[in-house]
């Protein structure tokens, strides 16, 4: 896997090594059911553990509330919002859980992601934001308000990861072209066929904003 | 006791209608009695202040902020996760099961095993479990040891119509059946022989279409809400809320009445979603057994092997025309490919109706799981199909395919629709030459009609209730799919009352309101939108009596509402002052269906344009407009919507989806969203959903269906216009066109 420098100049590194690392700091105490990850303990900490099945307990930032939760360390960020967390988090679907469809899209420190994807411990100490911290039905933001206007859902179970990757975006960049709002969702897939009104509700949504 | 002889009154004329149906997602025709006399109606289709008008959708703002609750989202205390176990084979029979592994995973609190022996799919499922996560759940379903004995398999239709091809479905007690059944004929083989004598042109060809995926981006699943007691609430992701509490209640041991099911949001059916499924049963089963919620939605393998999927087809098709364009005879031998289900196909030759005709329809089985209705069932399979082999008779007679098919059509709608198409997709822009155009990005037009009933049936029964403070609601049980029911429901009694869509609120989704309709045979608009009306007129009379003495006794049907007031004899009040009036209750109205607000049979035309590049076979649809009529648009915003999602699918359809299978294991090979291409935000073309307005009936028809049926045509005739390649194969993907530009000569590539 790659490193990648997020907003704020950090290095976001997904290796096997630093989660791992992660695990330890968060979890500590806790035992889990993974080879590979007793071995990487043992080898820093030059023990031996033995593997059992067990939980780790995390705290989460979501939508700016920070929250203890218990998960496995196998448990994604999408099953931590949607299972473990007091009250449930459900906005980000559980679709195809292999990171294809983009509907579990969350903002991590900003950036979309697929929180199908993540461990949840490996989302500590971040920032996440699912489609429920980018507005209310009262108070929509402008992509959400304009994805009403336009139609631009039918049955709606893709349209919060449509609003969460068009809403980062259009962040990045406030006057896309159609070609870039079709790059910009070509992570999200969608099966009604909202596609035309997604467009136009995003770029409608970049016009009102800038 | 004394017999009274009060007077009865006199019984309303009655008339009988045959109305569809829907029995699994596939609409049949039944005979129903009906009132004869009518009420009011609609009026002009131009003269109503909401509907067909662009209403955007009541529920958009919950589910653009993720605040809508589905079936999936529904997590309640002390909830246990389903998981299902499958048989990998596709045919074997289970000689062992251990689960005593799989019950000492703490946390895995029941297993229970599917009433079969004998599998016939990959994909079977064998036994499901239920833990406090899905992850332990996941653990479980892998610590369990099936062991079978792996019996002969046939996935490969030309293998499995061989005689000694191992047997799929098993023989009917009475007599002894191949994989291949006659399933119908019609028409005259000898008038056909005779006719093609006559002909001046014929073409004789094969078409395929692939196992198609519903991809409902919800998968099929449930939450059952039972603890032990007397009472269950079962939340479904199902397209018909009144398919749910029978047989819930059959599994979970207790009556059906005591069984509430709820469908507030569903995230997609396509014709999939009816009855509780085998995923309900084995929910309700662990759910009866720990005394405790279970929430088992399927995972996406799941959905890919065990949903159904849209038959495939194998049709082989001889057709004949005179120079002048008009068909004198159509044969065809059509199978359909279901798996061991039955599978479905239109019969040939579809809409044409020139000329003689003579079909054979087959079941041919395979081991592979049953079909399922899928949007417009079987009618994109025999749309492809014709539409395909009209386009190769232009061309062979060297006709213009929209004339050829204004020749051979003879509804005016059609010939309308046809020329409107034209014009938007600029027609006159083709080259008559297939593969002509200069460069190796070549352009290409091809066009395609379709048709469907889309009347309603006599089930939904509605309420609306209009309280002393002024609130309205209007209930009924029914479910919305994505497809605006709750939007329309809102917006036809807000117009009858002269409110705003904001100033009505509907309760749906649940069982214990009114019996309505499950969503399958594009019935649902056409079956509600009588009854809320009914039951809004009803509604309005009952209020104006009670308003009338406020208003100098005026008549009540005179009283008008408009803009928020109430008013007659040149008085006017507001809604709310007119609403005081009403008792402590408010007034309530029962609404049932008229079939003079609804009709049955649409007409629509697809146009597409698209663009291949001769050196590397790859395709780009470049534009696409369909129109469509249907009668009253309840809502424009939507309809355009479901016009748009109906070419979307069948683009799908036409260019990317289908399931690839190995012959040799029996498994599907892409049951993912990885490997299984649905149509993304790159491949989109510009799409023109057009709305028919000549139509003129006052009525409300379905359309949800008819819009998937003829773009799949359309664009298969597109991409012949652009290469002089005929894919007769769906999907058409670069390799076949590779193939066969391949075969057909040099083709040239020299810009001009």
């Amino acid at each position: 896997m790659s490193k990648s420098r997020d907003e704020n100049g950090r290095m976001h590194d997904p290796s096997r090594r630093k989660f791992l690392k992660g695990v330890g700091i968060a979890g500590a105490g806790a035992a889990v059911a993974d080879k590979l990850w007793t071995e990487a303990q043992a080898e820093e900490q030059g023990t031996s553990l033995k593997t059992v099945s067990g939980s780790v307990k995390i705290s989460l930032d979501v939508n700016g509330k920070t929250q203890p939760v218990e998960v496995e360390p196998r448990t994604t960020l999408l099953n931590a919002l949607r299972n473990h967390l007091e009250p449930a988090v459900t906005g980000p679907k559980l679709v195809c859980d292999m990171g294809t469809c983009g509907a579990c899209t969350v903002l991590i420190d900003g950036q979309p992601a697929y929180s199908c994807l993540i461990l949840a411990v490996d989302a500590t100490n971040k920032k996440i934001t699912t489609v429920e911290g980018l507005g209310s039905p009262e108070k929509p933001n402008a992509v959400q308000a304009a994805f009403v206007e336009h139609d631009a859902l039918m049955c709606g179970f893709c349209t919060p990861g449509f609003v969460t990757s068009i809403s980062a975006y259009l962040k990045k960049n406030p006057n896309p072209s159609l070609a870039e709002v079709r790059e910009a969702c070509k992570g999200n897939f969608c099966r009604c066929g909202t596609y035309p009104r997604v467009f136009e509700a995003a770029l409608a949504a970049a016009k009102k904003s800038v | 006791m004394q017999q009274q002889t009060q007077q009865q009154p006199a019984a309303k004329p009655k008339k009988k209608i045959r109305v569809p149906r829907v029995i699994n997602g596939v609409e049949q025709m039944v005979e129903i009695e009906v009132d004869e006399d009518s009420g009011p109606g609609w009026g002009p289709n131009d003269k109503h202040t909401l509907l067909n008008h662009r209403i955007p959708r009541v529920d958009g703002p919950l589910k653009a902020s993720g605040t809508a609750k589905y079936t999936y989202d529904m997590r309640l205390p002390g909830m246990l996760y389903g998981r299902i176990l499958r048989c990998p084979h596709a045919h074997a029979r289970i000689t062992s099961m251990n689960t005593d592994a799989a019950s000492a995973i703490p946390g895995v609190k029941a297993i229970v095993k599917a009433p079969l022996e004998e599998t016939r799919f990959s994909g079977a499922p064998v036994a499901a479990v239920a833990a406090i996560t899905p992850e332990i759940a996941d653990d479980a379903i892998h610590a369990i040891v099936v062991k079978y004995e792996i019996l002969p398999h046939v996935v490969i239709p030309d293998e499995s119509i061989k005689p000694g091809a191992p047997k799929v479905v098993p023989d009917p007690p009475d007599r002894k059946e191949d994989n291949l059944q006659q399933k119908a004929k019609a028409g005259d083989l000898q008038k056909v022989e005779a006719a093609f004598a006559t002909a001046d042109a014929i073409i004789e060809a094969e078409y395929r279409t692939a196992r198609l995926h519903h991809s409902c981006l919800e998968t099929h699943g449930m939450v059952v809400d039972y603890r032990g007691g007397e009472t269950a609430t079962v939340y479904a992701s199902t397209q018909g809320t009144f398919t749910i509490p029978e047989e819930s209640a059959k599994f979970l041991g207790l009556p059906q009445s005591a069984v509430t099911a709820v469908v507030q949001h569903m995230g997609g059916g396509f014709g999939s979603k009816f009855g509780i499924g085998t995923e309900g049963m084995f929910a309700c089963r662990l759910s009866k057994e720990t005394k405790s919620p279970v929430k088992l939605m399927l995972t996406r393998y799941d959905e890919f092997v065990m949903t159904g999927n849209r038959s495939a087809s194998w049709q082989k098709i001889k057709a004949g025309v005179k120079k002048d364009g008009s068909l004198v005879a159509v044969q065809s031998r059509q199978y359909r490919l279901g798996g061991v289900g039955q599978g479905s196909q239109a019969g040939q030759p579809y809409i044409y109706r020139g000329g003689e005709f003579y079909r054979e329809i087959y079941a041919l089985h395979t081991n592979e799981d049953s079909s399922n209705a899928m949007r417009a069932p079987g009618h994109p399979q025999a749309s492809f199909a014709i539409e395909s082999l009209m386009d190769e008779l232009a061309y062979k007679i060297q006709m213009d395919p929209v004339a050829f098919r204004k020749k051979n059509l003879l509804s005016p709608t059609y010939h309308r629709q046809l020329d409107r198409g034209a014009k938007e997709i600029g027609w006159s822009r083709r080259n008559a030459m297939a593969g002509g155009n200069p460069g190796p990005l070549k352009r290409g037009f091809g066009c395609a009609v379709g048709t469907w009933g889309g009347g309603g049936n006599n089930q939904c029964k509605v309420d609306v209730t209009v309280a002393r403070d002024g609130s309205v609601v209007v209930a009924v049980g029914v479910q919305d799919l994505g497809t605006g029911t709750r939007t329309y429901t809102r917006a036809i009694v807000a117009e009858e009352f002269g409110l705003q869509v904001t100033d009505v609120t509907e309760q749906i989704g649940n069982s214990k309101l009114g019996a309505a309709v499950a969503s399958g045979g594009s019935v649902t608009a056409a079956s509600l939108s009588p009854s809320v009306k009914d039951a809004a007129i009803k509604a309005r009379l009952l209020f104006a009596e009670r308003v009338a003495p406020l208003l100098d006794n005026a008549k009540p049907e005179d009283i008008k509402f408009a803009n928020g007031t109430v008013s007659a004899n040149n008085k006017s009040i507001t809604w709310k002052q007119a609403s005081a009036s009403l008792p402590a209750a408010g007034i309530t109205s029962h609404g049932v269906w008229r079939s003079d607000l609804q009709a049955t049979g649409v007409q629509g035309c697809c146009f597409a344009e698209v663009e291949v590049d001769v050196e590397t076979g790859f395709i780009r649809p470049i534009k696409m407009v369909h129109i469509q009529n249907g009668g009253l648009p309840l809502n424009r915003l939507t309809m355009e919507s479901q016009i748009n999602g109906g070419m979307i699918q069948s683009l799908g359809m036409s260019l990317w989806e289908g399931r690839v299978i190995d012959g040799e294991l029996g498994m599907p090979l892409n049951p993912h969203f990885g490997d299984y291409k649905l149509p993304g935000s790159l491949e989109m073309p510009e799409l023109v959903p057009i709305i028919d307005d000549d139509d003129k009936r006052e009525a409300v028809i379905g359309i949800a269906e008819p819009a998937v049926i003829p773009a799949v045509g359309a664009i298969a005739n597109a991409v012949f216009n652009a290469t002089g390649v005929r894919i007769r194969e769906l999907p058409i993907t670069p390799d076949k066109i590779l193939m066969g530009l391949m075969n057909s000569g040099p083709i040239s590539t020299a810009k001009v």
